[in-house]
């Protein structure tokens, strides 16, 4: 088996025409509909022993649509560690610390995943357990009260970094309606007003954790017929819900946006470029092209990086991301800057570099060895089965397929140097750019 | 499921290294190669008054050209195989680290080979690297990230005086002054075939390793390390170190020296009281389900045995940072500051009472379980791996899993409480505070008031009976043994 999906990967990344060819997740998995509407996704891998669980319900923050409630998806994910009649949270840790299994959970916009991994013997315990909790959660209010602190926590930890200001202040500028318009931690003020939302987190739960919302994925050493057996038993008698929420839709950007941030204690300016971008799609190319010009633009090897961390010095943090989003998001480049008399001349150097993707066509030497960077990169990233159900986790909350990574690979391959200049003049305008500085106290 | 493991080694103590490279092999069928390049060096042997060398020594092969290639052509080259050579130095230890698709190899290696073995030394990197590490100090550390900060003045304060009391990567001011020379002089001496162990593991072809031994065998013969260090001066009551900073919350760190490490009898007993008191980053040990779990005081509570740094960012540690002396401690996450006084008091009261209790036989056996499987997961990864056949090289153990499996096999509660009661004490200890307003919290501190906890929700009978003994819990703190410091002169 080993040998197998070793020469599979191999074959894939052997040369650039044929990897063309082949689908870039080379495992042999099984998606599976459940008849309530969840979905089980088994995919056996040849590293023994260990198997990955990653549960994906797809609600993030940007499920938060009512007003006061931001913060809420995540805080529900610290909810959802709190019991049940049958494995009340004492007995759960037990469970898993019998299991030595490491577990967690994380909250984005677009989904909340909770993941254990663990030694092979225990998936049936394990399956089951986290089948109770799904359907069977309970928590008094005198507990709600004290998580809701225990986020606030989160937040202080978190609050020391310059990092969380500068995105709850890009998303509060860029986006006038969307939920994206809030950080996943939420709003301050909402945080605090946590403990009084004890009714709201029934209603929460009963509406986004639901199996037509929720997608497991089995990664590891795993047999794919007793996988879906076990999920079956446990998994089967979760009852269908209805909710579907109206999150409301951006309109678009008319002006270009400006924000600064005087940060209390000394530290490097930040200067933040963001542009609206669509949403997440393997059917069409500007998604992948857009992702493509990230790393054309501003990646070590880039001309800019060069200059402006290589050469001149005057940057040590230059980096550009497009996250995927289930919905239209940025595209972000965000650079730290050595010297607050050089914001404006890097600014100005990353405007120059964007529009030059407008003006000229890229080499198509250069596509390629962005083309082969990104396969590279998604191969070595491939070296547990943590990390392979981790990385599917992704891809899982945006189209619910593993397929959809083939697709997106694909389009990669057939990105052109026109698609480049035609995305680039389609998207990098002025007025749907936001810009947000920070700086530091002096001493 | 093990790769065969050969050690091409002479098993010998850490302190009498044999003059020769050492080789820790694992070939396999996978078609990433993965590489760690070892050097028994690191900040603790920064020369004298020249604190940051080894680090920035490091930084200057791995994020630096070679004789022939400036850096941005390294970085143009690696592009495409999206690979790139990561260092860590910590005081015993310097390890460079890549992993690259097997179709790449031979020209990933060419590059890897000449960055470490023909570095560059050009005047270009030294200014960008130099910048990186003070920033690292200035910016991420003391800027903006508190708990990381609390933990390393922790380490440096416990070491004050000792190889090990300097931030590894140095003081702003010793890194403005290092020049060429001084790397190059440490490169010289440290950077030998005596100090190197070559990791390899992976889909490499037999005749690869002949070669890296080859031309690593082109580095000076060089003598072993000495790797025998005094024992840090013992702690004299309770010592308060607070950083003044303008911040929202309040990190606490602390702990004393504990002369136990890997190999040590009282290590894996010791590996269970750490896993009961406060398992890293996990819910149901003892200080994060009283502290976070029944009070909402904070995001969690840990306690450790062995250095691991950066664990706001990393659920597991990292290999390769092997330290013959360790120290325990315990990390408070941030505290709202109105419950910083209590939320201190309980960790100490909390350590008071498993010095004096011990774990229970149900305890004992549910953490012993739990370690016994989690070591799998440790080690799930072939970096992971590489890295700790690597420390286990150093400690003279098995390798890990079979080191930890078969040591819990035979420990008993006894042993583990035994081992608590004779390392463990909550006397003699450094208390670090990163905080705004130190003046007002030493001064609660120190008159010793009762700081009572108020709730946003009824509480259990014996968590509000347990609240009055720990808000009157007796913190045995001197005037003279309380300091305060800006943060700006901290690791200036």
């Amino acid at each position: 088996m080993r040998t197998t999906v070793a020469l599979l990967l191999f074959c894939v990344l052997a040369a650039t025409a044929a990897a063309q060819q082949q689908k870039i997740f080379p495992y042999d998995y099984e998606q599976h509909d459940f008849s309530n509407g969840m979905r089980l996704i088994t995919v056996p891998t040849d590293f023994p022993n260990v198997v990955a669980l990653y549960i994906v319900v797809q609600t993030g923050s940007r499920n938060e649509i009512e007003p006061g409630k931001t913060g809420f998806a995540h805080f529900f994910e610290h909810m959802m560690f709190r019991g049940t009649k049958e494995f009340p949270p004492d007995k759960y840790n037990s469970v898993l610390k019998e299991a030595g299994a490491s577990f967690n959970a994380f909250t984005s916009d677009d989904l909340t995943a909770y993941h254990t991994t663990f030694s092979k013997p225990d998936l049936e315990t394990i399956l089951r357990m986290e089948a109770d909790r799904f359907q069977n959660l309970e928590y008094a209010e005198g507990v709600f009260k004290t998580e809701a602190l225990a986020v606030l926590g989160e937040y202080n930890k978190n609050s020391a970094s310059p990092m969380m200001k500068i995105s709850e202040t890009l998303r509060g500028l860029a986006f006038t309606t969307h939920t994206y318009k809030h950080t996943t931690m939420g709003f301050l003020e909402d945080i605090k007003d946590m403990p009084n939302q004890y009714d709201y987190s029934r209603k929460f739960f009963d509406r986004y954790y639901r199996p037509e919302y929720t997608t497991l994925i089995v990664a590891g050493d795993v047999d794919k017929a007793a996988a879906k057996k076990l999920v079956e038993k446990y998994w089967g008698p979760w009852k269908r819900g209805s909710y579907t929420a109206p999150v409301p839709a951006e309109p678009p950007q008319k002006e270009a946006q400006k924000g600064h941030i005087d940060w209390p204690t000394p530290t490097l300016p930040w200067l933040v470029l963001a542009f609206r971008a669509p949403a997440y799609s393997d059917t069409t190319k500007e998604t992948a092209t857009l992702d493509l010009i990230t790393f054309l633009g501003f990646s070590e090897n880039s001309p800019l990086y060069r200059k402006l961390v290589l050469e001149e010095q005057k940057v040590d943090v230059l980096r550009a991301t497009y996250q995927d989003h289930i919905d239209p998001y940025l595209l972000t480049v965000m650079t730290r800057v050595k010297k607050q008399e050089d914001m404006d001349s890097v600014r100005e150097q990353i405007l120059s570099a964007l529009a030059g993707f407008k003006d000229n066509l890229v080499k198509e030497e250069e596509l390629d060895k962005v083309k082969r960077h990104i396969r590279y990169s998604f191969a070595l990233a491939m070296d547990n089965s943590e990390a392979i159900a981790s990385t599917l986790a992704h891809y899982v909350a945006l189209r619910r397929t593993p397929e959809t990574m083939n697709r997106v690979f694909e389009l990669y391959s057939q990105i052109t140097p026109e698609d480049v200049r035609a995305v680039a003049r389609k998207y990098f305008l002025e007025s749907g750019r936001t810009t947000v500085t920070l700086t530091g106290a002096s001493k | 499921m093990k790769a065969v493991l050969l050690l091409i080694a002479l098993l010998v103590s850490p302190t009498a290294w044999a003059n020769s490279m050492r080789v820790v092999a694992m070939p396999g069928s996978s078609p990433l190669v993965t590489f760690k390049i070892v050097f028994l060096t690191g900040a603790a042997s920064d020369p004298a008054g020249k604190p940051g060398t080894a680090n920035l020594t490091a930084a200057m092969l791995a994020r630096g050209g070679s004789v022939k290639m400036p850096y941005r052509d390294i970085v143009d080259a690696m592009f495409p195989m999206a690979t790139s050579v990561d260092h860590q130095v910590d005081k015993e230890m310097t390890t460079f680290s890549a992993v690259t698709h097997v179709d790449n190899l031979d020209s990933f290696y060419e590059l890897f080979r000449a960055m470490l073995l023909e570095p560059g030394w050009r005047a270009e990197d030294l200014k960008r690297l130099r910048d990186v590490a003070i920033n690292a100090i200035r910016v991420n550390l003391r800027g903006n990230n508190d708990e990381e900060l609390g933990k390393e003045v922790l380490y440096n304060l416990i070491y004050k005086g000792h190889p090990y009391g300097h931030l590894n990567m140095g003081t702003v001011s010793s890194l403005e002054k290092l020049a060429l020379d001084d790397l190059k002089a440490f490169y010289r001496s440290q950077y030998t075939q005596a100090n190197l162990i070559l990791g390899i593991a992976g889909g490499y072809p037999p005749a690869f390793l002949d070669r890296v031994k080859k031309d690593f065998g082109s580095l000076p013969a060089g003598k072993p390390a000495a790797a025998k260090r005094p024992a840090p001066a013992p702690i004299q009551g309770l010592q308060l170190h607070m950083v003044e900073k303008n911040t929202r919350s309040v990190a606490i760190s602390f702990g004393f020296p504990m002369d136990v490490r890997r190999g040590h009898p009282d290590f894996l007993p010791l590996l269970v009281m750490q896993s009961w008191l406060g398992q890293h980053r996990a819910s149901g040990g003892r200080l994060y389900d009283r502290m976070r779990e029944a009070r909402g005081l904070n995001y969690g509570d840990y306690a450790y045995i062995e250095y691991f740094p950066n664990g706001m960012f990393q659920f597991e540690p990292d290999p390769n940072l092997v330290r013959p002396q360790q120290i325990f401690q315990v990390w408070i996450r941030p505290l709202e500051p109105p419950t910083a006084h209590f939320g201190l008091r309980l960790a100490l009261f909390e350590l008071d009472r498993m010095i004096r209790h011990g774990l229970t036989e149900e305890e004992f056996q549910r953490t012993r379980s739990f370690l016994s499987k989690q070591v799998n997961l440790l080690t799930r990864t072939k970096p992971a791996e590489l890295g700790y056949a690597i420390d286990s090289l150093y400690y003279v153990i098995p390798d890990f899993n079979s080191y930890v499996k078969t040591g819990l096999a035979k420990l008993t509660r006894e042993t583990v409480n035994q081992a608590i009661q004779k390392h463990l004490q909550a006397r003699n200890m450094q208390i670090v505070v990163i905080a705004s307003g130190c003046q007002e919290l030493s001064k609660k501190l120190l008159a010793g008031e009762p700081s009572p906890m108020s709730y946003n929700s009824p509480k259990p009978g014996d968590i509000l009976q347990e609240d009055k003994i720990v808000q009157s819990w007796k913190i045995d703190l001197k005037p003279e043994n309380v300091r305060i410091v800006p943060v700006d002169q901290v690791f200036e």
